[in-house]
């Protein structure tokens, strides 16, 4: 599990880690931390909105009977929410009432500062430009680039390896071949104080260098 | 697409080496070697279109080097839609067009995905759930604005093309092909009966024009009926008869002299003459009622350019909007237009984002990247930890006439140990002239090893280089730093001045120095947007050895070692994107 421990905070640190190596700051505002899965190296900064009260109210017939409690956030590991976005889960009205959908992100994800995310689906190494709308519903798939100030409206399809970008958003290009290339692997690019992650990238360093 | 500072461009010199050295050929040989000579100047119009990012570039193993999109090929693997993510068949885009036929729509004030929502009314409920609108979560406009409602969610485009503006029923094109096809029957036959004499009725009017897409599928069936007409029957096939004149002719044509011959003239081709063949007659009652519309309704009926083109043509008014069909996305392999090999093929599979080959210029050229170094103590007595601080430093806002100290980082994806040559132009092309000077343009660069190499230290002499400035000091002819397979060097820049220096004084050492005439000096004067951006070209050449290719040592297996070594070199131009100069 990989919810942050409810220690005392003995050595004052901006973060919070826990023991899969999730970073979470003091500072940021979780909600619901049951309904919150986060897969390990992630980091939540200072003043992000987690809103994970907002599950999913559907009975769900368990067939082991256990009560499980309902997923409303899952994150995915080396993942970096920046300060000042906000994480809620999509709703959607059926018959009067509210139901709420569970939201997903994938690994490697960068999301910019003073996001608004409400996607269904966020896959993996996408990246996030600052000040960015994901409207409800909308599906994101891997090896995106969403640049900043994007509005992407309620259920838009993102194709792999896009760029998009504009109010609304709409596709704008296509990522390189070599998107993501660069951090790991053979290509080793860090050392020196270099900036050793790229853009869709394995967030890995980013995610260590953070303190 | 626009990129933060610093930024690192590389350039594929495809262009230039198709199009300009047989020009340069033809000429004397001075002028090429001027061309050889020649720096890159990154303020040309033309360089846009060279100049790349690494991660777009890929590389031709065979060609050994750098393909950039303009001189690869592409092949469409497949066509799918990026909305429904349905895989649609060639031979259904070649019939039917590059857009979704399913249930894909974009809104067509503000190309927002639309999506299908249900009118029920809670208190009488229909069967079918219905009635169903497109509507755009994004500006909320809907079919409804257009008069228009589904009774299935599902087969949009379908019901669409039933369906005119306002909710009337309308033809599709299938029955409208047939109907033109019925009437121009029609007509025959009333044309026969005029000739015999019998049948008088008048052709009935037809109200209105007609659609756009009938002119155009009249018109061209009409043209093509012109242009069988007119060509004899299959004059590019190679089973020439001799017995068909036309062909008889042309063929002694191609034996005899042309000039003596006279070219026959070919018989004009008649244009369409009634509205079955596509013609349409200008309606002023049309243009009249367009301004009527314009003067009561006002400007914001109207559509705006963008709105217009994705329209049919004719569509002036928001009434007459129709939701456009998403358009379809395409899987696409690369080959190296010269040798034909491919460079990279995504899997087939639409879901699946892996490639099958890849070759990356990323793994095969050095990636360079600029960053601050922030200025350090001259006494070397007191050892400030050097930890640059860029947090102070704004490279879109850099200040003229003051040297600043950069450090060139340039790392090797290669795994044999490159040896480097810089090489930039003193000062920087375009209208601000800054100085720039890199202080070690020759050093060496380890291999791209085992990263555990680094972090268990098992290659000393080269984290602890004897040539390595270390010490923090700035030093010619030295490298800053260097580990296993990066080594970075500083680069001295100073910026050159926004306005106008060369009429009064000059600054010592700087760029703002060149000399100029008075003509220049008042050009300079007036910048255009991004003229102020610091940009360096720098010329990369790499010198290695690598073992020869295992395919290429087979052919002349019998007198060739193992380990067999050669030697490579790989040159380019690059542009480093240092920052701003604020003036």
């Amino acid at each position: 599990m990989s919810r942050p421990t409810a220690r005392k905070a003995a050595p004052k640190g901006e973060y919070i880690e826990t023991d899969s190596g999730n970073k979470v700051s003091r500072r940021s505002a979780i909600t619901g931390t049951a309904n919150i899965t986060l897969g390990g190296r992630t980091v939540i900064m200072a003043e992000v909105q987690l809103r994970g009260d907002l599950h999913s109210t559907r009975v769900v017939p368990s067939s082991t009977g256990k009560d499980v409690t309902p997923t409303a956030i899952s994150i995915g590991r080396c993942t970096v929410i920046s300060t000042g976005s906000v994480i809620r889960p999509p709703y959607r009205i059926s018959r009067g009432q509210i139901h709420y959908y569970p939201l997903k992100i994938g690994d490697n994800v960068f999301v910019g500062p003073n996001c608004t995310i409400s996607a269904i689906q966020i896959a993996s190494h996408v990246h996030i430009g600052a000040n960015t709308v994901i409207g409800p519903f909308a599906m994101i798939k891997e090896n995106v680039k969403i640049l900043e100030n994007t509005v992407v409206p309620a259920n838009m399809i993102i194709t792999a390896g896009s760029v998009v970008g504009g109010r609304p958003a709409r596709v704008v290009g296509e990522v390189g071949e070599g998107w993501g290339v660069g951090s790991t692997g053979g290509v080793g690019v860090g050392g020196g104080g270099e900036k050793n992650w790229v853009e869709g990238g394995d967030l890995r360093e980013l995610v260590r260098s953070i303190k | 697409m626009a990129q933060p500072f610093p930024y690192t461009y590389y350039a594929c010199d495809c262009y230039e080496s198709r199009f300009q050295s047989p020009l340069a050929k033809r000429n004397s040989r001075a002028p090429a070697e001027d061309e050889e000579e020649r720096t890159f100047d990154p303020s040309n119009p033309r360089s846009n279109y060279s100049l790349f990012p690494l991660e777009h570039l890929l590389y031709c193993e065979d060609c050994r080097q750098i393909r950039c999109p303009r001189c690869v090929v592409e092949e469409t693997l497949n066509w799918f839609c990026p909305s429904c993510l349905f895989e649609v068949p060639s031979s259904v885009v070649k019939s039917d067009g590059n857009r979704c036929t399913r249930n894909c729509y974009n809104c067509p004030v503000c190309t927002a995905p639309m999506t299908v929502s249900s009118l029920e009314d809670p208190a009488d409920p229909s069967p079918s759930g219905g009635p169903y609108i497109l509507s755009c979560p994004y500006c909320h406009w809907s079919t409804e604005e257009i008069g228009i409602e589904f009774e299935k969610p599902t087969g949009i485009t379908g019901q669409l093309a039933k369906i005119a503006n306002g909710g009337k029923p309308m033809q599709t094109q299938k029955e409208r092909d047939k109907e033109r096809e019925r009437r121009k029957e029609a007509e025959r036959a009333r044309r026969q009966d005029r000739l015999t004499g019998s049948g008088d009725e008048p052709p009935q009017s037809n109200t209105g024009s007609p659609p756009h897409d009938d002119v155009f599928a009249s018109l061209s069936s009409f043209y093509k009926s012109q242009l069988a007409a007119q060509t004899p029957s299959n004059p590019f096939s190679h089973d020439v008869s001799f017995t068909s004149p036309s062909s008889f002719s042309r063929i002694m044509n191609l034996y005899s002299n042309p000039k003596k011959q006279k070219r026959d003239k070919p018989t004009p081709m008649r244009e369409a003459a009634s509205a079955l063949e596509g013609l349409t007659l200008h309606d002023p009652t049309v243009d009249t009622a367009t301004i009527e519309r314009l003067k009561t309704c006002g400007w914001s009926s109207t559509l705006s350019s963008t709105q217009q083109l994705a329209q049919p043509p004719g569509a002036h008014f928001t009434s007459s909007l129709r939701p456009i069909a998403t358009l379809l996305h395409t899987k696409r392999g690369k080959r190296c237009a010269t040798c034909r090999h491919i460079l990279s093929k995504p899997e087939s599979k639409i879901t699946s984002t892996r490639y099958k080959i890849k070759l990356l210029a990323l793994n095969h050229i050095p990636r360079l990247s600029l960053r601050y170094l922030s200025p350090l103590p001259i006494t070397p007595n007191h050892p400030v930890p050097q930890t640059p601080n860029p947090a102070n430093f704004s490279y879109d806002n850099i200040t003229s006439g003051l040297p600043i100290h950069f450090l060139l980082h340039l790392s090797n994806p290669l795994f044999d140990p490159i040896r480097v040559t810089l090489a930039t132009p003193s000062t920087t092309p375009g209208k601000i002239a800054s100085a720039v000077t890199i202080l070690c343009p020759q050093f060496d660069v380890g291999a791209n090893t085992d990263v555990w190499d680094d972090a268990l230290g098992v290659d000393p002499p080269r984290s602890g280089s004897v040539t390595s400035a270390s010490d923090g000091q700035i030093e010619a002819g030295k490298v800053w730093d260097r580990g296993r397979n990066w080594t970075s060097v500083v680069i001295e820049i100073v910026p050159g001045f926004k306005k106008s220096v060369t009429s009064g004084w000059k600054v010592p050492g700087a760029g703002g120095e060149r000399e100029r005439g008075e003509g220049s000096a008042e050009q300079g004067d007036d910048l255009d947007e991004d003229d102020d951006v610091l940009e360096i070209p720098i010329f990369v050449r790499i010198e290695f050895e690598t073992d020869v290719l295992g395919e290429e040592r087979g052919e002349e297996r019998g007198g060739a070692k193992e380990g067999l070594k050669e030697k490579r070199e790989e040159a380019f131009w690059t542009v480093v994107g240092v920052g701003r100069i604020a003036g």
